[in-house]
């Protein structure tokens, strides 16, 4: 019986840019792709059984945009398909083709070219609902949805706006340790608090800009993994999705919740707050980054909003968040996010993190959500196994 | 040319302009949407659906329970409001443009009881600052002339004069 564990043995990225005029698309996704093959010292054309890409055709600006994919990759005729997910849906495809039987080795690719949609705002609308919710935001900017989630959040949790401040300022200041990051700002509580309101009690600087960029992560069954020096494996994924009806939802993000019971069923974690070391989780909004640590079981509910004010969300805290920036700090990758994380969290495991290495870091977890006005989230569970 | 090659001067790069010509849909309102908006301009009501079995109630009325997947009928329908109370609300500063609006928009979502979901709308007749969660509101319909069977046959919600 052949060995079904997943691992990753390559990743591969783009920095991660407000602006990439100087490339197109495909050529960030063969940028990043090329690295991650270079990295898992394999052949794509002969090495790779499947690829995957992740993938919205509004944001693309392409109809049946999956048909596009193939070549950047190194994937013509050979099988391919897109995820209309966040790169952690790709992933959870790419664990599911391994654990199967059906591949070895599986290449996952997830981007932004966000900088040329020149209707962002247009297209986010677009994913109201048409008859009962989009008319309402006929003037609306469509970010107030989180302005209204925000205070459900609060009030529910006790979470104060300071502490949401500071887990935006905490964000933009750790992406000064990570060289890909786009968004690095020395700026502290204050700076977020005077910023000024948009979408009360939602401020300016605690939204993610958006960011251009590409990452591949390649995965392979447990028996090829183990011919690499720093396999990292993937030890749980799940994802889950919530009532589309703005109005229908909590305030507690269930489905990063849901999500996180599946991926730690799947990877034996009983105590999250025990055994996770560190996590990369959703910061597309700061109260986002608290709501999501609760959900997953590494803080009590209205706990985490402390754990940011007191540091310990911190690179030398006992919970270390987003130590790469999070979306915050490197820019919203759209369907990149998910594997921005996901890229984060391996670095460390491999103790390839360079200035923001963590010391102890031996299980790690990604969280993604697919942003406003979404209710879908996933869970990854990495650990390195030494 | 290669990645060495990288352009040296913003002027540089070329593009194309395109458009997504995904312009013109129609959305269906469907067998629940009709009765809510028939409902909402002809008697000037909020129709709503009662799953009996989950003990919910979900505004505006839907065909189907999305926690136990029973079909809602007719002997579910139930009419909530014209009051409710504020769940949750922004104050949207800024259109979809970025451009800063002269006056806030309110968006709220409204509650019309306990075992109820909420109902997304916007808040008139109030001043921002004055605006807050808990707060009793009534909704405020179009004159039945203006009505069109839409969401927007209710102008906004307005508090409740004490």
């Amino acid at each position: 019986m052949s060995n079904r564990d997943v691992a990753v043995i390559g990743v591969g990225y783009t920095t991660f840019q407000a602006l990439t005029p100087d490339v197109n698309w495909k050529e960030m996704m063969f940028e990043a792709a090329s690295e991650a093959y270079e990295d898992a010292g394999l052949d794509p054309r002969k090495d790779v059984d499947s690829f995957i890409t992740c993938a919205e055709d509004f944001w693309e600006g392409f109809s049946i945009f999956d048909e596009f994919t193939p070549d950047q990759l190194g994937a013509v005729l050979r099988p391919m398909h897109t995820v209309s997910g966040d790169g952690l849906q790709g992933l959870a495809s790419a664990y599911m083709l391994i654990r199967s039987g059906l591949c070895d080795i599986v290449a996952v690719e997830a981007h932004s070219k966000i900088s040329e949609l020149l209707t962002f705002e247009g297209v986010v609308k677009l994913s109201f609902d048409p008859v009962y919710e989009a008319p309402l935001f006929e003037t609306a900017h469509p970010y107030a949805a989180a302005g209204l989630e925000m205070r459900s959040y609060l009030e529910a949790s006790g979470t104060t706006e300071e502490q949401c401040a500071a887990v935006a300022a905490q964000h933009k200041r750790n992406a000064f340790s990570n060289p890909i990051a786009g968004f690095a700002a020395r700026i502290e509580t204050d700076d977020v608090l005077d910023s000024g309101y948009l979408f009360d009690p939602l401020k300016k600087l605690e939204i993610a800009p958006r960011a251009d960029g590409s990452i591949v992560i390649v995965l392979a069954s447990g028996d090829v993994a183990r011919r690499y020096a720093k396999p990292v494996y993937l030890e749980g994924i799940g994802w889950s999705s919530d009532s589309p009806w703005i109005a229908s939802r909590g305030s507690d993000a269930p489905y990063a919740a849901r999500a996180a019971e599946q991926a730690y069923r799947k990877a034996s974690i009983a105590n999250p707050q025990k055994e996770i070391d560190f996590a990369e989780v959703d910061d597309q909004f700061a109260f986002k980054t608290l709501q999501h640590l609760e959900a997953l079981g590494l803080a009590r509910p209205g706990e985490a909003g402390h754990l940011a004010e007191e540091g310990a969300l911190g690179r030398n805290g006992h919970l270390p968040v987003n130590v790469s920036g999070g979306s915050l700090g490197c820019g919203h990758l759209m369907e990149a996010s998910g594997l921005a994380k996901a890229l984060e969290v391996t670095l460390q495991l491999r103790g390839e993190a360079g200035k923001r290495q963590l010391s102890n870091a031996r299980v790690g977890v990604a969280q993604s959500w697919r942003g406003v006005p979404h209710g879908t989230g996933a869970v990854a569970v990495f650990s390195r196994r030494d | 040319m290669g990645f060495t090659d990288r352009f040296q001067k913003t002027t540089e790069p070329r593009h194309r302009l395109g458009a997504m010509e995904a312009d013109h849909y129609i959305y269906s309102a469907g067998i629940a949407g009709e009765k809510f908006f028939t409902a909402l301009r002809d008697r000037g009501i909020i129709l709503a659906s009662h799953c009996k079995a989950c003990a919910i109630t979900y505004v505006p009325s839907r065909l189907f329970c999305e926690r136990c997947f029973a079909e809602l009928t007719d002997s579910d329908d139930r009419e909530v409001g014209p009051e409710g109370e504020v769940a949750t609300f922004t104050l949207v500063r800024q259109d979809s443009a970025g451009n800063a609006l002269p006056e806030p928009e309110i968006l709220a979502v409204i509650r019309f009881g306990h075992e109820t979901t909420g109902f997304l709308h916007k808040l008139g007749e109030v001043s921002p600052e004055k605006v807050e969660t808990g707060m009793k509101v009534e909704a405020v319909l179009k004159p039945q002339e203006e009505r069109e069977a839409r969401i927007t046959d209710i102008a906004y919600f307005r508090p409740v004069k004490k």
